[in-house]
């Protein structure tokens, strides 16, 4: 099977990874979305959604981290010892990862400062390791850059709902600018940037996306 | 023992190869982060200070107007930024404080009147707290709390308290709620400095 995708047979007759490709994005980022389905790498999606920008760059990390790392676990898999692999996994995560704070600390300061140690715990984040453990060891590199992404706009855009109603909510601003005719007769709701607004705002988001989605198949039997 | 060979090999070169490209990203962001760094401490020092600056000033600007305005003054070992205003306007003398956070350090300058008697200004710009809690001790907000805060309580003792709720007092702030262990913190690193810079006028 691993030969078959090597040779992107799914891919030749309709281009770049069609049909395979497109099931992986779908997969990703809506049917087994990391956050709301498979409720992984919440401790961030909590920590610092209480504010919109702040998630925005945290999503943006996330997508460049996830596929970044599963471009490079999947170019590697054929050569990297079984029994070294989760090692070799976190080293090259950690790289990615790295690669992006310094950037934001050289280029946007003031968003490094706000996000503080955050943006290095993408390390731990078990939806990057997930990915690259589960589909980058797996599948080939175009697949595996497709399922990176699918799960990190899947996490982002979680993450920016998330962030949008929590600061919208409990500072009555989106994107630290007043809005006008709300901003005027709301009075901010300082729980919805403490902890507990963010317990609340992620449980409604998974409750809202799982009922969507509907049960699973097999639990309808 | 060929696998384990080159198990080991294959280790030794994906960590070379991470840590060149981290080494590279380093040395290269390396300018803008030391020039971010220092328009951070200068911006620091004339936020404490009270000196007014333009909201959008660039590093250059604010290098600029640290160099028109402030004095470096060694005070016993402890290096002080003087503020003299040209206008009739009291001044200010500013000093370093620093000491653990939750998270990390935190580190910032603390803005005394020239008798050391009450705090002018507080800025802290380093803190690793947490978004949200801990770290809304960089907001203005609570910053200006400590304005006309006095240094000594009322046996004359030098330190201040940060506390919420309980009595109020002319030397106490109110902290803030959910970030119990950051004000505490803050609190032990500022009250270092008072004393120090207050044993050092004696």
């Amino acid at each position: 099977m691993a030969d078959k995708q090597l040779a992107c047979a799914t891919c030749e007759p309709k281009g770049l990874c069609r049909g395979k490709g497109l099931q992986t994005l779908k997969e990703g980022a809506w049917a087994n979305n990391p956050l709301a389905i498979q409720v992984l790498g919440i401790c961030s999606a909590l920590a610092v959604t209480n504010r919109l920008e702040n998630s925005l760059v945290m999503g943006a990390a996330l997508i460049f981290v996830c596929v970044g790392s599963n471009l490079i676990v999947s170019l590697l898999r054929k050569h990297t010892p079984h029994r070294i692999r989760m090692i070799a996994e976190v080293a090259i995560i950690a790289t990615f990862v790295i690669l992006f704070d310094q950037f934001l600390k050289a280029f946007y300061w003031d968003m490094s400062k706000q996000l503080g140690p955050y943006v290095g715990l993408i390390i731990t984040n078990c939806i990057v390791m997930g990915r690259a453990e589960a589909f980058a060891l797996q599948n080939p590199p175009v697949l595996s850059i497709v399922d990176g992404l699918a799960n990190g706009i899947g996490y982002a855009v979680v993450l920016a709902i998330i962030g949008f109603f929590r600061e919208l909510l409990g500072t009555g601003e989106i994107l630290g600018r007043t809005i006008p005719a709300f901003s005027e007769w709301y009075t901010p709701n300082q729980l919805m940037i403490l902890a507990p607004g963010a317990f609340f705002a992620l449980g409604i988001v998974i409750g809202i996306f799982n009922f969507i989605k509907g049960p699973e198949p097999e639990e309808n039997k | 023992m060929k696998g384990s060979v080159y198990t080991l090999v294959y280790a030794a070169v994906l960590g070379t190869v991470c840590a060149l490209v981290l080494t590279f990203a380093a040395s290269f962001t390396a300018p803008y982060k030391r020039a971010n760094a220092e328009a951070e401490e200068v911006k620091n020092i004339l936020l404490a200070l009270n000196v007014s600056i333009p909201a959008k000033a660039s590093s250059e600007e604010l290098v600029k107007i640290y160099k028109e305005n402030v004095q470096e003054q060694q005070r016993g070992g402890i290096t002080t930024y003087v503020y003299t205003p040209s206008d009739n306007n009291d001044g200010a003398i500013a000093m370093r404080f620093a000491g653990p956070g939750l998270w990390g350090p935190i580190k910032g300058f603390l803005a005394l009147d020239p008798k050391i008697t009450k705090i002018q200004g507080i800025t802290f710009y380093e803190q690793e707290e947490t978004p949200g809690l801990g770290g809304e001790i960089v907001k203005p907000s609570f910053r200006d709390k400590f304005v006309g805060l006095l240094i000594r309580d009322q046996d004359r003792n030098p330190g201040i308290i940060i506390k919420s709720g309980g009595e109020a007092a002319a030397n106490k702030v109110d902290g803030i709620s959910g970030a119990t262990m950051t004000c505490d913190k803050v609190q032990q690193m500022l009250n270092e400095a008072i004393k120090s810079i207050v044993e050092e006028k004696q």
